[in-house]
Formats: C-alpha cells, sequence, structure tokens
C-alpha cells in the first residue's frame, strides 16, 4: 500500500508541476496561442470538438490498424519462411538490418503514383512494410534463440524440423513476437499520421493537425495533437492486453514441451 | 584483434547478400510491370506509375530542372547531405540531452519514478504530429540578435525524438553493474562521480550501442519527416515532395530522391555500426551464433 | 604455518547485532550479539550454513552494510574511517573484473581510487602479477582468462594498496576442485609473503581448516557464532590434507556445524547411519 503510493507519486507530482509551469507561463507572459495555447485551452478545444477529434483519429487509427495487421502477417510469414530456408534468411536479414535507420515513408509517394492517392490503400501499404520489419526481426530472433539443450532433446526424440518448430520454436517466439508488437503499433500510428502529409485525403489527425497550424488554429492543433497521442496510447495499451491475455497460454504450452 | 576483423569481413558477407536481395526486389518489380500488361492487376503498372528499372537510373543523370547543369543525381546527393547534416545535430543534442536525464534519473530516485514512466510512454506516443507546431512555435523566438530558423526546428524535433530511446537505453546501462561490482567501488571509498565514470558508463556501452542505434533511426526519419511536415527546403524530404509532383512530367524523378533516403539512412547504419565496433571492441562478444 | 602474528588487534567485534526489514513480518535477525576478535596477521574463517549471517558479518567489517548495536574496530578505527582510509582489501566469489579493463588496469582501479600516480600504479600491478603469476596476462582482457586466473586478478587486486586486512567473500566457491585447491595453496603463500590478516568466508569445512589459524562457526536463526576452533596444523605442506590431525579438525568443525543445527531429526539419523 505504502510501496505503491511511493511509486504514484513522483510521476504524479511532475506531471502536475509540468501542466502547472505550463500554465503559469502562458498566462503570466501573456503567450498567444500561435506561440503556446494554455493547458486549458487545449483541453477546451479538445471537448468542444471531441466528435471532429473522434473521426480524424478513427480515420488515421483505422489505417494505422489495418497496415499493422497486414505488415503483422507479413513479418510472421517472412520469419517462417526465413526460418525454414537459410537462403531467404541471409537475403532479408541483412536488408531488415540496414533498412532500421532508412525513412520508409519515403516509399508514400510511389505508392501514391501506384496507388489510388484519393483511396486509404498507399497509406496502409506504406505502414505495413514499417511494421514488417520489427515483425520480421523479433519474431525471428524467437525462432532462432531457443535453448540448445532444448533442440538436442528434439533431436535426441527424433522429431521432424516441423514438430520442432510448433513445440519449441513458435512457443519461444511468442515473447519476442509481443516485443516487436510493441515497437511496430506505435510506428504504426506514426506511420499512417505522416503519410498524410504526402497529399490524399484529408481525414485524419496529420492533415487536419497540419490545416488547423495552416489556419492558425493553434489551439485545435494542438487539440489534434492530444487525439493522436490517445489514438498512439490506446493502440500500445491493446497490445499489452492481448499479451497478457495470451502470455499465460504460451507459458502452458512451454511447460507441456 | 581478429574478432573485428572477423566481424567486418562477416558485414562484408551481409552486405553482398543485401546486394543480392535487392536485386531480386528488382527483378520482381519487373515481372509485376509484366504481368499488368497481360492481366488486369488491382494497382497501376503503366510506365509512369512503376517506371523501369533502367528508366529510374537514366533518371539520376537528369538535369535537375530544364537547362540547368546540376543533375537530379547531384541535387538529391546535396540534398542528402542536408539532411544528414540537420540529422547529425539533432542526433547529438537529443543523446546528450538523453544521457543527461538518465544520469539524473539514476542518481535520484524520486526523478526516475517520476520521469521514467513519461519518457517510456513518449515512446508509444506519436509525438511527431507536433512537428508542423513546433515550427510555429520556432518562427515567434529570438534570443537577441539570433533568429530561430526552420532548421532549427527541424533539427529540435530530430533531436526530441532520439532523445527518449537514448534516455531509457542508458539508464538501464547505468544501472547494470552488479551488486559486487558496486560494493567493490564502495570498498574503495569512490565518490558518486567516480562510481559513475569508472563503472557504470562502461557498464552502460552493451545498452547504450543498441539506444543509440534507435536514436539514430528516430533522428534521420525524424529529419526527413519533419522537413515533410514543415516543408523546409534544402533536404531530402522536401525534395521529395517536390519531386512526387512532376511525376506526369518526369516519373523516375522521384526514384532518385526516394534512392537518397535510402542512401542517408545506410550511411547513418554504418556509422553507427562503426560506433559500435569501436565502443564494444573491448568486451566479450556475445551471442555470435 | 607457525604462528608468527603479533598480539596487536586488528579486528574487534562487541556484542553486534543486526536485523533485516525490522518491524516487518519477515523480520530476519541476520547477527545476534557477536563477539569476535582478530589479531593482526591472522587468518580466521568464517563458517556455516547459509543464513547464518557470515557474508552479512563481513559486510559490516567492510562497511558496506550498517550494524544496530554493538561496536567494530577495524585496526582501531570505525569501519567507515577504516574503509575511508583504504584499511582494507576485498574479493568475492564472483571476481567482478571490469569487461573493459584490461587485467593490469583491472588490478590499478584502486589505485586510481587511491589516487595514485600513472608509474607507480605500472609498477605496483607489475609487481602483483608476479606475485599471482599472471606476469604474461597483463594486457589481456579478463574474459580471456579462466576462472581461476580472473579470481588471482581480483586477489592481486584486494591487495593492490597495501591494506593490512583481506575480507574475502567465499572466493574460490565457483571453481572445481582441483583448481580451488591449488588456489588454496597460492592464498597461503601470499599470505606467507605478505603477513595480512585474512578474514575468509566459506562453505567449505576442508577449506576452512586447511587456511585458517582459527574456524569461527556461525549457525542461523538467529546469525551467530557458536564456536571457535583453533587449528594447529603448523606449516601446510602436500600431505596435510592426508594426515590425521587434518581429519581431526575437519571432524571437529563438521560436529560443531552439527551441534546447532537447527533440524534437528534429520541430523540423529544422519548421526546413525555414520
Amino acid at each position: 500500500m505504502n510501496s505503491k503510493l511511493s511509486y504514484l507519486w513522483p510521476p504524479i507530482l511532475i506531471a502536475a508541476l509540468f501542466l502547472g509551469a505550463w500554465q503559469l507561463l502562458v498566462v503570466v507572459q501573456d503567450l498567444k496561442p500561435f506561440l503556446l495555447p494554455a493547458p486549458s485551452l487545449i483541453a477546451s478545444e479538445f471537448s468542444n470538438g471531441a466528435t471532429l477529434m473522434w473521426g480524424a483519429a478513427f480515420y488515421t487509427g483505422t489505417t494505422a490498424f489495418l497496415g499493422l495487421l497486414f505488415g503483422t502477417i507479413a513479418g510472421l510469414f517472412m520469419a517462417l519462411l526465413a526460418q525454414r530456408f537459410i537462403t531467404v534468411n541471409k537475403l532479408v536479414t541483412p536488408l531488415a538490418a540496414g533498412l532500421a535507420t532508412v525513412p520508409i515513408i519515403a516509399l508514400t509517394p510511389i505508392l501514391n503514383n501506384m496507388f489510388n492517392i484519393t483511396s486509404r490503400t498507399p497509406r496502409v501499404l506504406v505502414t505495413a512494410i514499417i511494421v514488417l520489419f520489427p515483425i520480421f526481426v523479433n519474431v525471428m530472433r524467437g525462432l532462432i534463440q531457443v535453448n540448445p539443450l532444448q533442440v538436442e532433446l528434439m533431436r535426441s526424440l527424433n522429431a521432424a524440423p516441423r514438430t520442432t518448430l510448433r513445440i519449441l520454436r513458435i512457443p519461444n517466439a511468442i515473447p519476442f513476437f509481443f516485443t516487436g508488437l510493441k515497437i511496430a503499433a506505435p510506428l504504426a500510428v506514426i506511420a499512417a499520421l505522416v503519410a498524410e502529409y504526402f497529399g490524399g485525403p484529408q481525414e485524419g489527425l496529420g492533415s487536419r493537425i497540419a490545416s488547423a497550424a495552416a489556419n492558425t488554429a493553434y489551439g485545435r492543433a494542438w487539440a489534434y495533437v492530444l487525439a493522436a497521442i490517445i489514438t498512439g496510447l490506446i493502440f500500445y495499451l491493446a497490445i499489452i492486453a492481448i499479451e497478457r491475455l495470451v502470455t499465460p497460454r504460451s507459458a502452458q504450452l512451454h511447460v507441456k514441451a | 584483434m581478429a574478432s573485428t576483423r572477423d566481424r567486418i569481413s562477416n558485414g562484408f558477407v551481409s552486405f553482398l547478400w543485401a546486394l543480392a536481395g535487392i536485386a531480386i526486389i528488382g527483378l520482381m518489380w519487373e515481372l509485376t510491370k509484366l504481368i499488368g500488361t497481360i492481366i488486369d492487376l488491382p494497382f497501376n503498372t503503366s510506365n509512369q506509375a512503376m517506371p523501369h528499372i533502367w528508366t529510374m537510373f537514366s533518371a539520376f543523370s537528369l538535369p535537375e530542372v530544364r537547362g540547368s547543369d546540376t543533375t537530379v543525381f547531384q541535387a538529391v546527393l546535396a540534398a542528402s547531405t542536408y539532411s544528414l547534416t540537420l540529422a547529425l545535430g539533432g542526433f547529438v543534442i537529443g543523446v546528450s540531452v538523453g544521457l543527461l536525464l538518465a544520469i539524473i534519473m539514476q542518481r535520484f530516485l524520486f526523478f526516475e519514478r517520476g520521469l521514467l514512466p513519461f519518457v517510456i510512454a513518449s515512446q508509444t506516443v506519436p509525438l511527431i504530429a507536433l512537428a508542423p507546431l513546433i515550427v510555429g512555435i520556432g518562427n515567434q523566438i529570438s534570443f537577441g540578435p539570433i533568429q530561430w530558423s526552420t532548421t532549427y526546428s527541424v533539427m529540435f524535433i530530430a533531436a526530441y525524438l532520439a532523445f527518449f530511446p537514448l534516455s531509457v537505453g542508458a539508464l538501464r546501462g547505468l544501472q547494470a553493474p552488479s551488486s559486487t561490482s558496486l560494493e567493490l567501488m564502495r570498498s574503495y571509498a569512490a565518490t558518486n562521480n567516480k562510481v559513475l565514470w569508472k563503472l557504470r558508463f562502461p557498464a552502460s556501452i552493451p545498452y547504450l550501442v543498441p539506444a543509440l542505434k534507435v536514436s539514430a533511426a528516430a533522428a534521420v526519419v525524424g529529419t526527413v519527416v519533419a522537413e515533410i511536415s514543415t516543408g523546409v527546403r534544402g533536404g531530402i524530404g522536401r525534395l521529395m515532395v517536390e519531386y512526387a509532383r512532376e511525376t506526369t512530367s518526369q516519373p523516375a524523378k522521384v526514384y532518385v530522391a526516394v534512392f537518397g533516403a535510402i542512401l542517408l539512412g545506410l550511411v547513418v547504419a554504418a556509422a553507427i555500426t562503426a560506433v559500435d565496433v569501436l565502443l564494444t571492441r573491448n568486451l566479450p562478444k556475445k551471442g555470435l551464433a | 604455518m607457525t604462528t608468527t602474528f603479533d598480539t596487536g588487534s586488528a579486528l574487534a567485534i562487541s556484542n553486534v547485532s543486526k536485523v533485516f526489514n525490522k518491524g516487518n513480518e519477515n523480520e530476519v535477525i541476520a547477527l545476534s550479539d557477536v563477539n569476535l576478535n582478530v589479531h593482526t596477521g591472522e587468518f580466521i574463517s568464517l563458517i556455516g550454513p547459509s543464513g547464518c549471517g557470515k557474508s552479512t558479518l563481513l559486510r559490516v567489517i567492510g562497511d558496506l552494510t550498517g550494524f544496530d548495536s554493538g561496536s567494530v574496530q577495524v585496526s582501531g578505527k570505525s569501519p567507515e574511517d577504516a574503509r575511508k582510509e583504504r584499511l582494507y582489501g576485498i574479493a568475492f566469489q564472483q571476481a567482478a573484473l571490469f569487461d573493459w579493463r584490461t587485467v593490469s588496469k583491472n588490478i590499478e582501479l584502486p589505485l586510481e581510487l587511491a589516487g595514485w600516480d600513472k608509474s607507480q600504479r605500472e609498477v605496483r600491478s607489475a609487481e602483483l602479477l608476479e606475485m599471482v603469476q599472471l606476469s604474461e596476462f597483463g594486457n589481456h582482457r579478463p574474459w580471456e582468462l579462466s576462472g581461476g586466473m580472473q579470481q588471482r586478478v581480483a586477489i592481486a587486486r584486494s591487495l593492490a594498496v597495501d591494506p593490512p586486512l583481506l575480507l574475502m567473500d567465499e572466493p574460490f566457491g565457483a571453481l572445481d576442485e582441483m583448481t580451488r585447491e591449488r588456489m588454496q595453496n597460492e592464498l597461503l603463500r601470499i599470505r606467507l609473503d605478505t603477513g595480512k590478516t585474512i578474514v575468509f568466508v566459506t562453505h567449505s569445512i576442508p577449506e576452512a581448516v586447511y587456511l585458517s589459524d582459527r574456524v569461527v562457526v556461525m549457525s542461523p536463526r538467529p546469525g551467530r557464532i557458536t564456536a571457535e576452533i583453533n587449528v594447529d596444523l603448523g606449516e601446510r605442506t602436500e600431505t596435510t590434507r592426508e594426515s590425521d590431525h587434518f581429519f581431526h579438525c575437519v571432524t571437529s568443525v563438521r560436529e560443531a556445524l552439527r551441534l546447532h543445527d537447527t533440524s534437528g531429526t534429520s541430523t540423529s539419523s544422519f548421526r546413525g547411519e555414520v
């Protein structure tokens, strides 16, 4: 009880101090909203425009979700393929490592040309490509980094590679998969949001922030940023929740193996 | 040391495989175009949307604008170099601030408990959404005679994206020394600063290097995205947007810009790998398998 | 081993008590009314089952942890002053060498912190490397060395500032039996060369007997000293470990440990089987 409290009060105190100082700075210095709107203004813009915020967040969130879904499926598939075929592994792994620092979002204009720019498709695709790599890298790690003693055990039992994969490697990879997802989910939201800056439909958070800022409606722009932050948090927390649901079962699988 | 040489030669082999991987992607690209001429694919495979690989390469030597002496490739290279400078500036600032924060969090439990939740949460939210607003703020700031320029805004965005992953990794590293090592330092009556320099910093290297990689990636992506969302001229982000608008007349041009962005990322990846080899050369090699 | 130590007091511990998690439901009396005096140049071992407080006592002496009541004097000073004046060296079960430093630089670490000049440090580390017979390995990295060699480096490091007292917490606990016996002989040789006072924590009865002038037996719940056994084996030779007198001493320590074994029933049944 006491120890829980000692973990809770510092972040709350710091958040309160930060917001208080921000509000005070804006009020005392009489800062104009275009420079820095007060937290109170952002909060009121947020609650006044709730339906707008929700709509934009829903649009960008859907793009991010679809991208995350397709990217995850592709990443899993590639990891299984690379684990099975050493050539695929050698071809893909260095590419995946090199692409970590590449701004993949740069593919958006190309995809906008190939697909209908007025649709969501190019944005979902670029999100999926961005998501694919952290999923691939982490799942691959999980499939390969198994306890060598357990591999020897499977070998002593004359288990086929497919059986080893099912009984040993896949359960071993589940925690790694969630590590990958926890990296990928925020990336998906960022990608979906930034892809909107390359033109196309104007319904999403990225477009709204940019246009609100361009129209000097800074309070509203910050409120959209708040909506984007909440969207990101929802994605992350959803992954954590799924992980909590799934992990005990995978642990049971482990014991059986 | 031989192991360092091994790592370099392994790296070269990986590089060759990566080239093979890229070649296969190129083949698939052309194959897709070929199939597109036979059956109806759900996307545009025309030369305008998907130029031939050789058209892309020929675009490298096109004049940047009609009648200009500089080629597209030279323009892209200049823009990538400019973006690299901004990313590097942001990276250095972000890493310095991140390290400082990690040291403060390690030293004072209050700050660890008070700040760490926000640092972690900030990695899960799209802070990049702030980019257009940062520019708005930046334009209003001046320090005496020095006027804030939009390039500072780009650097600032790159810096704050680089800062978060680094501070988490560095904190984990600073907390890595075993209780035995810490007792040893205590038995020498070492001051907190000595413990930091002689034990915590060196012990944090294995945690710091991956954090540096993430931060470098964040700085590059942050720079390009910031350039796109703030419209700052001179960098590869803005150039991509400009070339993307010219696809009707010069469809292959944008690919040169994308190539530039990839090159930028690879240069940074290579630099970070060099830093990795340098920093970990005296450490046991783990996980060679 | 002839009794070369003088009558000076290296360590005086009286009525020391220490409680972990005081007032909590998992309160543990780590040390209860411990009294111990160690002469300058004496080699004593602390032995007992886990939880008997032997490591805690060592940490109290080194001021790595505090105590609740009683008094501790290290060379006539408080443990804190003794630590700050670098009056003791310490070695642990893990060698705890720093991977990023060469073997020499590891040995020089305490000297750096004590503010020695670079040239002085190099001379001293070369000296110590010779003492632990690792002269060729000064420029190696610790992780290139075997476990026994790493522990020798750790012992050299503990001797670096030439402190009068050595605290050793199961330093050979992670080594294989053969290496362990070799290390014990080396430690005795170093002791003979340097005349250090040594407080040695161990789990192993033969190790305690072979090394020490006096074996201090401790027992848990509460952690306390239950027996002190003087070992009068004289100079250790190759045949010491096989001598009747050695076995006699081992048996005395074993019986002292058994006497206070709190799991009483198993003790009597075990005694029956012997």
